[in-house]
């Protein structure tokens, strides 16, 4: 009985160190039609070695994404068509940033840093639901892909490298 | 009547006891045989299909074709189509090992299912099925893959019969003719055993082509049953052995001058009888294993033979049974020896390595086997070396002695009959390893993407992976990256993830993988479509030990 319950606590420790080791975002809910400050918390790099570039996908229907640059860092955006028309300000916009690259610099395993940017969720994004933001981490001559997104009824712990992501909530 | 009264009373020599343990062994061992689980795995093993089983084709193909472990012709082929409406398929040809079967019709979307029963060299049939589907799969329609238990104990009951016939019949022919001097002691006994086996082959012959085609017992006195049972090498068995009796009882029943030829013509028809067909003739090297059969049919037909009109000889007249003896005592030991090494020669081609001998059923009826044959070799040794220099000069007591130690062998040669039967239903290990290094072959196919995954050889131990990947609806699927992960959550095995390589010619290669264990793994394939895209799809795959 005994050992049964200490190899449960032990998957229970193991598994909370495993969500604590992925890359995840700050603020874990956002209204949708709102403004949304990204923080990407990055808590490691690549099996030990040192983290060199941290790419992030914009998912459809996020909007206006302005990077916040970092020193040390080269900082670079994507741009893109979107695949429809979104309002912003009653002005029409159809394209803009479709990924973000920080690369250039060196974070070693040891140390933690963040990286930010905003956007606008549009309104049309669809409420209680999950929004994930695929992130590549680049590290010497290694790449982590935090990019997984569950499946229909599948359960998000079991992915072993989950993209981050963020739950929307209905428009204030 | 008459002919039966000798035999009653050599088994009155072993005691009842022994008779209904002997025979006891003998049903038993049969029905290990038979209920055993890996008869049902066939002697030549399906080693690819095209479709794959599993698969799923964008049309319907203009032909199928099925790769064997070795050569096989096809017995009855049949296509069932999504509606459970079987279509026969009869234009098929052969090339080395594989059949390629040509479709009559344009087949609609949905799961059919592809049936087959072919027979090999050995002249055992073996029968399978794979799915295949169009367009979408759907419920598979039933086919039942049920064994008739009727005809496999009519080939068992027909194959010791003839066995008797054979080796009783024809070589205690040749014991009586060459051996037994003037008195023939027994000739009621070898002629019973030789009408027995002629009843016995025609009998296997019928339920050989029942098994075939694997028609139930009702259908046994169809002409086709028949001619099938003649198509496959058993029927040659059965022709050979056929002549083999008859030549037997010419010996005996004809003019005395013409007895020595004919009996030893019969002898020599034992031999190449059992060289016809079976696992041992059909292995290779052919050079080797088909006169090593036949030298092995003949040692058992020699000795097994003179068994019944010794043991009757020297119950009665003590004079003539001790000629018989001497003549016989003579002969045995280059006799035996040319058995045994023949023997192993063929044990040693058919299970290769000492832990087939445990691990299959092949391997546990050839330790039954052994084991009788110890108790067999030291009843004969014990006789040789000790009762017959005494029995040869003709004493009384030491003489009845010997007959009751030749009824006891007789009955161990008996159930060692049962079990070679039992082997009919056995694959040799040989033929397992052959099946078991072939690739197992996975068709993963999901919405966005689909893949090909054969791992080669398809059992435990270092293995390489070899992947075609392709986009959900068959079109071409260029991947950044893929990664194989196998995975058996049962076995508290860490998943096995290996990146692939290019080799440049269209497919993905993992190579120094090794698998621990056999089983159902778990394959998953990882495609990273684009930077931020990855695809996984996964299926079931059953890795042989």
């Amino acid at each position: 009985m005994n050992k049964y319950l200490l190899s449960a606590g032990a998957l229970l420790a193991l598994g909370t160190s495993a969500a604590f080791s992925h890359i995840t975002l700050e603020t874990q809910e956002a209204a949708v039609g709102s403004t949304y400050k990204a923080v990407l918390r990055v808590p490691h790099g690549c099996d030990g070695k040192a983290t060199t570039a941290v790419r992030v996908q914009i998912p459809e229907g996020v909007i206006a994404v302005k990077p916040m640059p970092k020193p040390g860092w080269t900082l670079q955006t994507k741009k893109g068509k979107y695949e429809k028309s979104y309002e912003l300000y009653g002005q029409a916009v159809t394209d803009g940033v479709k990924e973000v690259d920080w690369s250039g610099g060196s974070l070693p395993d040891e140390f933690y840093d963040e990286f930010v940017f905003r956007g606008t969720l549009t309104a049309d994004l669809p409420a209680d639901r999950k929004l994930y933001f695929p992130v590549v981490q680049e590290c010497d001559g290694v790449v982590e892909r935090w990019i997984e997104i569950p499946a229909a009824g599948q359960d998000e712990d079991a992915l072993e490298t989950p993209a981050p992501g963020i739950k929307l909530l209905p428009k204030k | 009547m008459n002919a039966i009264r000798p035999l009653q009373s050599t088994d009155k020599a072993g005691g009842p006891a022994a008779r209904i343990a002997g025979w006891l062994l003998a049903v038993v061992i049969g029905l290990i045989v038979m209920a055993s689980p890996s008869q049902a795995f066939g002697h030549a093993a399906l080693i690819k299909a095209d479709p794959a089983d599993g698969a799923v084709l964008a049309q319907s193909p203009a032909r199928f074709s099925l790769i064997f472990s070795e050569p096989v012709s096809p017995l009855v082929l049949t296509l069932v189509k999504p509606d459970g409406a079987p279509v026969p398929l009869t234009s098929f040809r052969l090339a080395d090992q594989t059949v390629t079967i040509d479709n009559p019709q344009a087949l609609g979307s949905g799961t059919h299912v592809l049936s087959w029963r072919v027979i090999s060299a050995d002249g055992h049939p073996v029968g399978g099925s794979l799915l295949f589907s169009i367009g979408v799969p759907t419920e598979a329609p039933a086919v039942s893959e049920a064994i008739d238990w009727p005809p496999r104990l009519a080939l068992w009951v027909g194959k010791v019969f003839l066995y008797i016939g054979l080796f009783l019949g024809v070589g205690g022919a040749f014991a009586l003719v060459w051996l037994a001097g003037h008195g023939r002691v027994g000739q009621s006994f070898v002629t019973a055993t030789l009408l027995c086996g002629l009843i016995a082959a025609p009998f296997s012959l019928g339920s050989q082509g029942l098994d075939a085609l694997g028609a139930p017992f009702s259908r046994f006195a169809e002409p086709i049953i028949w001619r099938t049972g003649l198509a496959t090498s058993f029927g040659w068995t059965v022709l050979i052995a056929l002549v083999a009796l008859g030549l037997g009882l010419l010996s005996l029943a004809g003019p005395r001058q013409a007895a020595k030829p004919l009996a030893l013509a019969g002898l020599a028809g034992v031999g190449a009888a059992l060289a016809a067909s079976g696992h041992a003739s059909a292995a290779e090297p052919q050079w080797l294993t088909r006169p090593m059969v036949f030298l092995h049919g003949i040692g058992i037909a020699f000795w097994a033979g003179a068994l019944a009109p010794l043991g009757l000889a020297l119950k009665g007249t003590s004079v003539e049974g001790g000629t018989f003896l001497r003549r016989f005592s003579r002969m045995i030991m280059p006799v035996v020896g040319v058995l045994a090494v023949a023997g192993i020669v063929l044990a040693v081609i058919q299970v290769q390595t000492p832990a087939a001998l445990l691990a299959t059923a092949y391997g546990r009826l050839l330790l039954v086997k052994l084991g009788l044959l110890v108790f067999l070799f030291t009843l004969a040794g014990i006789n040789r070396w000790r009762l017959t220099a005494s029995a040869e000069v003709g004493a009384t007591e030491v003489q009845r002695r010997l007959a009751r130690s030749i009824g006891v062998e007789m009955l161990i040669v008996l159930a060692i009959f049962g079990v070679a039967a039992g082997w009919r239903f056995t694959p040799p290990p040989r033929a397992i390893a052959i099946a078991a290094a072939q690739p197992v072959s996975v068709h993963i196919h999901a919405l966005q993407a689909m893949a090909d995954l054969t791992i080669m050889p398809g059992h435990a131990g270092p293995v390489s992976a070899s992947m075609i990947i392709m986009t959900g609806d068959f079109g071409p699927l260029d991947a950044k990256e893929v990664t194989l992960v196998l995975s058996k959550p049962d076995s508290g095995i860490e998943p096995l993830k290996r990146a692939a390589t290019k080799p440049g010619d269209g497919s993905w290669r993992v190579d120094n993988l090794v698998i621990p264990v056999p089983g159902r793994w778990t394959a998953r394939i990882d495609m990273l479509v684009s930077d931020f895209e990855m695809v996984k799809i996964e299926a079931p795959v059953d890795i042989r030990p």
